[in-house]
């Protein structure tokens, strides 16, 4: 075995570049487990290509600021994981080898985060906090909870991804959007709250056309309710305007938003 | 260290070392909830993790998105960061590799890429001047890629920055299987003590 050995042990390189695929990755990964020397080399390794990342640094958008900082105050953090947690772990995914669920999901990188539902529990965060501060009449209820399924189908859609966007009347907009089922979710914090004969509009926006997608609540406590929007369509935009009491058909006052949606 | 030690320590003063054991400390503050102390883990590394995503998967807005769901997962799983482990930044730029490879590796993906390299998103993420920060290390790294062999320095780009598997990467470089596996390995080791990484 110690030619198979030595072979496995020449793969510290590959793998601290993420240059294994599938079943060889997760081979090498419990390799790892029983092997110090390698381990030790993988880290070294691992430091080494952060200096490579490091060399490529770029200037991100100025606006992914506001957006990562607005996303993290609705985001909650995962505990810490305790001693005996880490073990039941480690031991659970010696007993089950056919787990894996992301990619990179092997047990003995449990230190490195999944990918997968955090867009979910972001989302989520939004629309709980958003509903329960929401003082409702009963018929107000049913109706909010027929949008809550319907708000509920754009969260849980594959491709729900969050995206947030400072509004220039002050606050920020926070979207969940499903191009694949043509909808989004949007709420707002911080925006200002309006006199009775005003209402913010939300648009479907496209070069030469304006499409009203719905009528923000007043703000509560800073907030309004989620808004779904559907009937998005490739290349839209969301808007918002104030407009006078019931909305309008066309906006007649600039937005405040304008919002890009990625494909 | 153990963790255990750090976790039932007092936060104390900020450490005066330098940038790295600075962001160590950060992180295990963000893991207390400490927005703060995110902001300026935010500050450090948007750079870094923008720039390899960019490298990574080439589209503006695809890349600005992963790195918003990389940096939001470092406020998330801040708790799990484990010193003994290896260093806060590596942990941070192993999730973005991770999360930009999986990006690359996802069929859909691939074919979103494909669609998106002719067109031009609307919007302001465009716009944007893209604009290389000077390090003081940038320059070393580079000097230090420039020591290896071509086959050595070729089979590291394509797999960190180009997202591929040292099998891809064989099949690019039109080399054994053996031989790009070792390149790769050697290629880094030498890195390594080029640039004194000491882990």
């Amino acid at each position: 075995m110690r030619f198979f050995r030595e072979d496995l042990h020449a793969l510290t390189g590959a793998y601290a570049l993420d240059a294994l695929d599938g079943a060889e990755r997760d081979r090498f990964s419990r390799h790892l487990r029983r092997c110090q020397s390698c381990a030790n080399e993988v880290r070294g390794l691992r430091e080494t290509a952060t200096r490579l990342a490091m060399a490529v640094a770029l200037v991100p958008p100025p606006e992914l600021r506001e957006k990562v900082l607005a996303a993290v105050a609705w985001t909650r953090q995962l505990p810490p994981e305790t001693e005996d947690a880490a073990a039941r772990r480690s031991r659970a995914a010696h007993g089950s080898p056919g787990r894996p669920p992301s990619r990179f999901g092997t047990p003995r990188l449990a230190w490195f985060p999944r990918p997968a539902s955090l867009l979910a529990a972001a989302a989520l965060a939004v629309v709980v906090v958003l509903s329960v501060t929401q003082a409702m009449t009963q018929r107000e209820l049913n109706h909010s909870r027929a949008q809550n399924q319907a708000v509920e189908a754009v969260l849980s859609a594959p491709d729900a991804r969050l995206l947030t966007h400072r509004i220039v009347a002050g606050g920020r907009a926070i979207v969940v959007l499903s191009q694949a089922r043509h909808a989004l979710v949007l709420t707002t914090s911080g925006l200002p709250p309006l006199p009775a004969a005003k209402v913010y509009e939300v648009w479907f926006m496209a070069p030469g056309r304006s499409k009203p997608a719905g009528l923000l609540s007043p703000p509560t406590a800073g907030r309004t309710a989620p808004l779904l929007a559907a009937g998005l369509t490739a290349g839209d935009r969301i808007g918002l305007t104030v407009e006078p009491a019931g909305g309008t058909s066309k906006p007649t006052t600039p937005p405040i938003l304008v919002m890009s949606l990625p494909a | 260290m153990s963790r255990r030690d750090l976790r039932v320590s007092e936060p104390g003063p900020r450490p005066p070392q330098g940038r790295d054991e600075d962001l160590d400390w950060l992180v295990r503050h963000v893991a207390r909830g400490d927005e703060s102390a995110f902001e300026a883990v935010y500050d450090q590394l948007c750079r870094p993790v923008y720039g390899l995503i960019r490298k990574v998967l080439r589209d503006p807005a695809q890349s600005e998105e992963v790195t918003q769901e990389v940096l939001l997962e470092v406020w998330r799983t801040a708790s799990r960061f484990d010193p003994a482990k290896g260093s806060a930044i590596t942990w941070v730029m192993t999730i973005a590799h991770r999360r930009a490879i999986d990006r690359v590796r996802s069929a859909s993906a691939q074919t979103l890429r494909e669609q998106k390299s002719g067109s031009v998103l609307a919007g302001s993420t465009e716009e944007v001047a893209e604009v290389v920060e000077a390090r003081l290390d940038a320059e070393r790294v580079r000097r230090c890629l420039d020591s290896l062999t071509e086959l050595q320095r070729e089979s590291i780009g394509l797999a960190y920055y180009g997202g591929y598997t040292y099998q891809q990467v064989a099949g690019l470089l039109d080399s054994a299987l053996g031989t790009v596996k070792t390149r790769i390995r050697d290629g880094l080791i030498r890195m390594r003590d080029c640039m004194g990484v000491t882990w």
